[in-house]
């Protein structure tokens, strides 16, 4: 039996050929999603590579036309920033409403934005998803959430993805073939199995927001004012004659959305609705979730508008 | 795996680990620093919180790999050298700590935050600890304490000698603190073998068989248990025997026992459990209370000795007055059908024992709240005698009526302790504990009320489904109560209910705090609410007019003595300033008023027997400490110092000189345990006839030696003296003429209950010596776009008699208003297709610092007749006016009845649509 491996990487080149080694791996930053899944046994990966002590992951840089935030920083290292909460103010809500002060402590900003994606029939102990009869996401037959549907619609719960988009931010990915800069909804790739368009080796580096005046709304939806995941994030920042929706929490990636100034609330919202692919996969009910995006986006677009 | 070096505390540790055990995993169990609690395993509760390289992380959920070459530090890293961090002893002071198990994460939590933030206010305290659950206190006391510690603000100092009435820590608070009281898992046991259970994936199937010849190979595999090894049936009820500790023949719901492997060591037997193939033949599932009740087919029913043909456990029904009279002669009339989700107790320590066997029989250490139910239980399973059985109860991190019952797990490993000669250790995850469940049940109930033309209450029907799940518990008694205990707060002349409960494949439903009235006063208050708006009267006016008055008899004849009713009520309308804003709110913010009692201990013990129901030795010997002995449980609501004080009141002593034993089937006389609220009333009063006795004994001593009247002597502030002072000894010099010739001297004092009630069948239910009263006014903001309910207020009052520690009846006031606020608005126990959904933290939502409005408490002393120095229960009755109170403040808010529990906002949405759409 292969023996279980804790890898600590000095470089992203190192972890990059650690995974090469190891083919049976997983990154962790912070971890407090990994370890869950670990304990639910959703990921049974015998490596970890550790990614927080790679020096070049750590760095926050506040730049004349951006900001480069390194993805190992942590999320309460984010938060007490204050440069960084004056300059985002949307970012710095975003963040006090992930998880909790503890988790924060070591969470990272990476690992939310990488964090898998989400459904109350998945996330759940082996045993449970064994005795329900295993779904999509753990190599099952059918969606429990929607009643038998070919597809998951696993939620994307990312609080950081949702506004961080709605900022315009950038990532850069290391992998094999290099380093490279994307758009961060570009990372998402709508299956609610295999959330994210990347290799497996790549390691998400940076996140990079350009400095723009916009006008920024926040708003998550969630039962008690802590720990929890989201059910709906709305993200907006309004610039020049660009209105930039971003849901989070109702659909399997980051619903963006971008429209001119002269359209009306009502149309957004219709709009916006319409693009969420949303299943009843948390405690909230479906409907509830869908009425939602239009009231918090009205909420938002009329404080900012 | 691998060989590390691990910095905790200052100390170099060399350990092996595998790659992935967690921080917490190895502090426990490597280190034996036991002082970090683990209680939910997913980073969902900050119990497990220390500190890696001074920042505060959840252990759980953190590689121990991560944390090489890094400084650790734990709970037991914070007192230096013996001498408490500041903090610590301001948990202690301000009553922060109850059951104990989530302090050391408190207090890790807190000196984190507190670097960043040296000044913070109660709101930041609170959103400093919004990743560390608490559900006993509610909080308050946990941020009061973190603001004065803060602020720099001094300890008043008390007069040591005063007893009653003085709030005080509890006994063995700073051991909590420092991390140092050791709780069922903690304890270290040489040799152990561990216990693991396979659990059923079917709702109600029959077992085809069972083959576990492989998981018996697997290395370090000592043995595996199936039903047919321990068939015989328990419960906690002698009335209602109906389940065994392993299934036999079928399971009846999702997470039911079927085997147990024991190994040596918990992955082993976790590995082993993997190897074991089970066949199950699935029978027609029952999972909806409504379906229980009709007729079923063959082999339908999920216990064959239910009375009908049908999945009814048990019917209550009673009636009283003229029911049908009283609804002719009624004014207004409301009728309402009410819906509510089961509930978990959500203690923090999940359920935990350790069984051994040697020449003196069995030991079992266990997290139980009633030792003596579970003695009972082993003898009669297990077939030995009770005096060849020794339950032990450590330190136990909260109950709420859910360690009430006898449990599998503790039966399982007392029989393999027994049949291996080992001793045998379980311990079980949260999700297990949520799949024990015993919680409240659910409920759909119909409720019909009517007020005569003088406002008074004519007339109150109910008639309540009750879903008890797959097995009895206190399910009988539930039937009973929930209607009951609706006989008071108010007069009633005409009154009726009925109760089905009824099996389902669900987990099973018992007692939870505030046992069966819960839902049922939430009805009855709810209808109150709406009678007073029909009949166009103030809601507190309506309840003072029909309040019944202390010393009367209830329709169903239970004796009322004290009764504080009118004066919580009045308290808390002022205190809410009630008259100038009730109906005078803007829209979207309300205020809401409910009443309600419970009973102070049931007068009727479970097994019938001469008994008494409480008995507390003491003894004292020449050093002078008077040592308590004592079958009751403290569970955390500090009972052991409830007897150290009254103890202590009678004898003129202080704290320094008391010690106490308790629950031990060994070395205490029998208590009948920690529920239904009668610790403080049954424990207490013969913990005070004790001390009388003992004091009783003194006198005569020193009034023998020196020759002084008993009558002129006095025992005050550890001195013995007469009136004149002629005679003024110290406490010691007159325990060495008690002890003179004779040695070490024992008095005992019990407690009966008197003969109460009716003779008509089912009298005896909710019958007690005497009944608490309390009442609540809550203050809402809704959000009228998303539906959400915001709570800014709680303003409670509770007449518990007299509070003997005020600081711990506060305590079980706050924590029994944020318990109940919980069911209000975010706790429910969600199944799907007979799996429960929600078995963790994160998704049972347990209110945390941040969902907590402000607690404005209030105690009520009405000086009971028969209560110990006057004192009667607080630690339940004083959740059940908070859940109506907050649904009538919606009502005020916006004019919308709630109906179902948890709130869901949701429904208030489709009522605002549906009331502005004029339906």
């Amino acid at each position: 039996m292969m023996e279980n491996k804790y890898l600590i990487a000095k470089s992203c080149s190192q972890a990059i050929e650690m995974s090469k080694s190891n083919p049976d791996f997983s990154y962790i930053s912070g971890g407090t999603d990994l370890m869950i899944n670990k304990y639910q046994k959703n990921n049974i990966s015998k490596t970890l590579i550790d990614l927080s002590e790679i020096t070049e992951m750590k760095n926050l840089q506040i730049k004349e036309d951006k900001v480069i935030i390194a993805c190992a920083v942590s999320l309460s290292e984010l938060e007490k920033n204050k440069k960084i909460n004056s300059l985002f103010p949307s970012l710095n809500k975003a963040i006090k409403s992930i998880a909790s002060p503890l988790i924060r402590n070591s969470a990272t900003i990476g690992g939310n934005l990488l964090c898998d994606n989400r459904c109350m029939y998945y996330n759940q102990s082996e045993w449970w998803r064994e005795a329900v009869g295993n779904c999509l996401k753990c190599e099952g037959d059918i969606c429990i959430a929607s009643g038998g549907k070919r597809n998951c619609f696993a939620k994307m719960v990312s609080d950081l993805a949702a506004v961080l988009i709605s900022l315009n931010a950038l990532v850069s990915v290391v992998n094999n073939d290099g380093e490279k800069i994307i758009p961060l909804e570009d990372i998402y790739s709508g299956d609610g199995i295999y959330p994210h368009s990347l290799s497996a080796e790549s390691i998400l580096k940076e996140v990079v927001i350009p400095k723009r005046d916009s006008k920024v709304f926040f708003k998550k939806l969630r039962e008690r004012k802590t720990l929890e995941f989201t059910s709906l994030t709305c993200a907006i920042s309004v610039r020049d004659n660009n209105i930039r929706i971003v849901l989070g929490g109702v659909d399997p990636k980051p619903v963006v959305l971008d429209f001119d100034k002269d359209v009306t609330i009502e149309e957004i919202i219709v709009k916006s609705s319409k693009k969420c692919r949303i299943v009843k996969n948390d405690l909230y009910s479906r409907k509830y979730r869908k009425k939602m995006i239009g009231v918090f986006i009205k909420q938002g677009l009329k404080k900012i508008l | 795996m691998t060989q590390i070096e691990l910095w905790v505390n200052g100390n170099k540790h060399q350990l092996l680990v595998d790659e992935h055990d967690t921080l917490s995993f190895i502090l426990r169990n490597k280190i034996q620093l036991t002082g970090t609690k683990v209680a939910c395993e997913q980073g969902s509760c900050g119990a497990c919180t220390v500190h890696v390289n001074g920042l505060a992380v959840q252990s759980c959920i953190t590689p121990v790999l991560k944390c090489v070459g890094k400084r650790i530090s734990t709970i037991e890293n914070v007192a230096d050298k013996g001498t408490p961090h500041p903090l610590q002893q301001k948990f202690v002071e301000k009553g922060a700590i109850q059951c104990g198990y989530c302090t050391p994460g408190m207090i890790m939590s807190t000196l984190d935050f507190l670097k960043g933030n040296p000044k913070p206010t109660r709101r930041e305290i609170e959103e400093g600890l919004s990743g560390n659950l608490c559900r006993c206190t509610g909080y308050k006391k946990i941020v009061d304490a973190i603001k004065e510690y803060a602020d720099e603000k001094l300890s008043n100092s008390s007069d040591k000698f005063k007893m009653i009435g003085e709030g005080r820590p509890y006994i063995e608070a700073l051991k909590k603190a420092k991390g140092e009281a050791d709780y069922t898992d903690d304890i270290l046991e040489k040799n152990t073998l561990h216990c693991k259970f396979l659990r059923s994936p079917f709702a109600h199937a029959e077992i085809k068989s069972i083959n576990f010849k492989e998981a018996l190979k697997v290395e370090g595999v000592v043995d595996v248990v199936t039903g047919k090894d321990i068939p015989n049936k328990f419960g906690v009820l002698p009335i209602s025997e109906d389940e065994t500790a392993l299934a036999v023949h079928k399971v009846r719901y999702i997470g039911e026992i079927v085997v147990a492997v024991v190994a040596e060591s918990e992955k082993i037997a976790e590995k082993a459990l993997s190897k074991i193939e089970v066949k199950y033949a699935p029978y027609k599932q029952y999972l909806d209370m409504m379906d229980s009740i009709e007729d079923v087919k063959e082999n339908e029913q999920i216990h064959s000795h239910s009375r009908f043909n049908n999945n009814i456990h048990k019917k209550a029904e009673l009636r009283f007055g003229d029911q049908k009279k009283g609804f002719e002669t009624s004014h207004y009339q409301v009728e309402r059908e009410f819906d509510f989700e089961g509930i978990n107790h959500g203690f923090t320590e999940p359920h935990a024992a350790i069984a051994k066997w040697d020449e003196n029989g069995l030991t079992i250490k266990t997290a139980t709240q009633v030792p003596h139910y579970l003695h009972r239980s082993l003898a009669k399973v297990l077939e030995i005698p009770m005096n060849r059985i020794r339950v032990i109860k450590p330190y136990l991190g909260g109950g709420f009526g859910g360690k009430s019952d006898p449990f599998p797990h503790e039966i399982i490993i007392s029989y393999l302790a027994i049949k291996l000669g080992r001793t045998i250790r379980v311990r079980l995850n949260r999700e297990e504990v949520f799949l024990t469940n015993h919680g409240r049940h659910p409920t759909k109930m119909a409720v019909k009320m009517g007020l005569d033309k003088h406002n008074k209450i004519s007339v109150l029907d109910a008639d309540i489904i009750i879903d008890g799940g797959a097995y009895g518990s206190f399910g009988v008694v539930t039937s009973y109560y929930n209607g009951v205990l609706l006989q008071a707060p108010y007069e009633l002349s005409n009154f009726g209910f009925r109760t089905r409960r009824v099996y389902t494949n669900k987990p099973q439903s018992g007692a939870m705090r505030g046992h069966g009235a819960v839902n049922s006063r939430f009805a009855v208050e709810t209808i109150l609410d709406e009678l007073a708006h029909k009949a166009n009267i103030d809601p507190c006016q309506l309840r003072l007019h029909n309040l019944i008055s202390e010393n009367s008899i209830t329709l169903g004849q239970y004796r009322i003595t004290s009764n504080g009713s009118k004066q919580c009520l009045e308290t808390v309308m002022k205190q809410s300033d009630w008259k100038k804003k009730y109906g005078n709110l803007e829209k979207g913010k309300g205020l809401g008023v409910a009443g309600g009692f419970f009973i102070s201990g049931s007068a009727l013990p479970i097994h019938w027997n001469e008994y008494p129901q409480s008995v507390v030795h003491l003894k004292v010997d020449m050093d002078g400490r008077v040592l308590i002995t004592s079958g009751a449980s403290d569970i955390g609501q500090g009972s052991d110092t409830m007897l150290a004080i009254i103890v202590a009141e009678v004898l003129g002593l202080s704290i320094d000189n008391i010690f106490v034993v308790a629950a031990d089937t060994l070395l205490t006389p029998i208590d009948l345990g920690s529920y239904s609220s009668r610790v403080t009333f049954m424990a207490g009063n013969a913990a005070k006839m004790a001390a009388e006795n003992l004091k009783q004994r003194i006198l005569e001593a020193v009034s023998k030696a020196h020759n002084t009247d008993k009558s002129e002597i006095n025992i005050a502030k550890e001195r013995v003296f007469s009136n004149d002072k002629t005679l003024d000894i110290s406490w010691k010099e007159a325990i060495v003429f008690l002890t003179n010739k004779l040695g070490a001297i024992s008095t005992s004092g019990y407690y009966n209950s008197p003969k109460l009630g009716g003779d008509f069948k089912g009298a005896g239910a909710g019958l007690s010596p005497s009944y608490s009263f309390g009442s609540v006014v809550a203050e809402v903001d809704v959000d009228t776009d998303t539906g959400e309910v915001k709570l800014l207020n709680i303003w409670g009052a509770h007449d518990a008699g007299k509070a003997i520690n005020p600081l711990a009846v506060e305590g079980q006031l706050e924590g029994s208003w944020h318990m109940g606020l919980g069911q209000v608005m975010s706790e429910q126990m969600k199944y799907y297709n007979g799996m429960l959904l929600n078995a963790n933290f994160l998704d049972y939502k347990i209110p945390t610092s941040v969902d907590t409005p402000s607690i404005h408490t209030n105690i009520i002393e009405s000086i009971d007749p028969e209560g110990p120095f006057g004192a009667k229960e607080c630690g339940e009755g004083a959740i059940h006016p908070v859940l109506p109170a907050i649904a009538n403040a919606i009502y005020d808010a916006l004019g919308i009845r709630i109906t179902s529990l948890p709130i869901k906002a949701e429904d208030v949405l489709r009522k605002l649509k549906e009331l502005n759409d004029g339906e």
